[in-house]
């Protein structure tokens, strides 16, 4: 916690910024992106997305309290960045989030970028039918294999309902695969 | 019907990749797009915009010297026909109260040689209407 500190002050000093700020992103380019991917589906659409949202951190920085952990205040933004991204993305082409979604899946099979067999292309369709929030959560518990505690910081919901979220995902998943 | 329990099966990766040295080209990419301290640019006029400020200050300061002067009290030339009209008809001054006021070198101005013919008397009071009225006073 010390040591984390002492970090967030590294990069709020001008003199110090640079180098802490390239350490953060050696450290967390890669969960990030593993995280914005599993919401955006598509490395173009990641690529995009944790580029604004790196820029948006270091913009941000000096607005950082220190309330919450540094690693779930990125992946508050890096959530966000990416569910505004898909919301945009569907409005520009006139079409739900749950179409893009529903497209982006069907694209996955000609996608470069996807090497996954027929069970995690089954898998990425079972998730697609979730609401919202229980594909954050799933994603984020099975995928990601976050705590419930960091989870809950980051998305700002007990860890009881998470909890109940992930269940009620696992169910829905698990239904979607046995009947396709 | 098939039944298919996710925590009996192995963990399913998402199956997603990365493009080779992404990541080790990501951090050059973002650190040229970070928002530089930008340079504070004073444009031409602004850093003249004080300097012209003065200008224009001392020039009106020096426009508004002569209506100060002309607005003086002191140096106010009153017109003595005005004045004449003011003391005759609207002001309360007598001819006693004027007479007080006048000091010896007023008196002195006044008090001029007048020459003149018995005959040029006469005759001006002759054509003289109000005679009676100044032997009576």
């Amino acid at each position: 916690m010390q040591e984390e500190q002492e970090f967030i002050n590294q990069l709020l000093n001008p003199k110090t910024q640079n180098i802490a700020f390239q350490r953060l992103l050696s450290e967390y380019q890669r969960p990030l992106y593993n995280h914005i991917r599993l919401i955006v589906l598509n490395h173009d659409d990641a690529d995009d997305v944790l580029q604004n949202c790196f820029i948006k951190i270091f913009q941000h920085l000096n607005n950082f309290k220190g309330e919450s952990k540094l690693f779930s205040w990125m992946y508050r933004i890096a959530t966000n960045e990416a569910l505004t991204f898909l919301k945009q993305k569907a409005k520009a082409n006139h079409i739900t989030s749950e179409a893009l979604q529903n497209k982006t899946i069907e694209n996955l099979e000609a996608d470069v970028f996807f090497d996954g067999n027929e069970m995690q292309l089954k898998l990425q369709k079972a998730i697609a039918q979730l609401p919202e929030k229980q594909q954050l959560v799933f994603k984020m518990k099975y995928f990601e294999e976050l705590k419930y505690e960091e989870i809950s910081e980051i998305l700002g919901t007990s860890v009881g309902g998470l909890k109940a979220s992930y269940h009620l995902a696992v169910k829905k998943i698990e239904a979607f695969v046995a009947n396709n | 019907m098939k039944t298919f329990k996710l925590d009996n099966e192995p963990k399913i990766e998402a199956g997603f990749a990365v493009p080779d040295a992404y990541f080790d080209n990501f951090s050059s990419k973002l650190l040229a797009q970070l928002p530089q301290e930008e340079t504070k640019v004073i444009s031409l006029f602004q850093k003249r915009k004080k300097v012209l400020m003065m200008i224009a200050a001392v020039l009106v300061m020096a426009l508004m010297i002569p209506v100060f002067y002309k607005s003086d009290p002191m140096n106010a030339k009153v017109d003595p026909v005005a004045l004449e009209n003011y003391i005759t008809y609207q002001s309360s001054v007598n001819q006693y109260d004027l007479l007080n006021n006048l000091d010896a070198e007023d008196l002195e101005k006044i008090n001029t040689s007048i020459v003149l013919e018995d005959e040029s008397i006469e005759e001006h009071f002759s054509t003289n209407a109000n005679l009676e009225n100044l032997i009576l006073e």
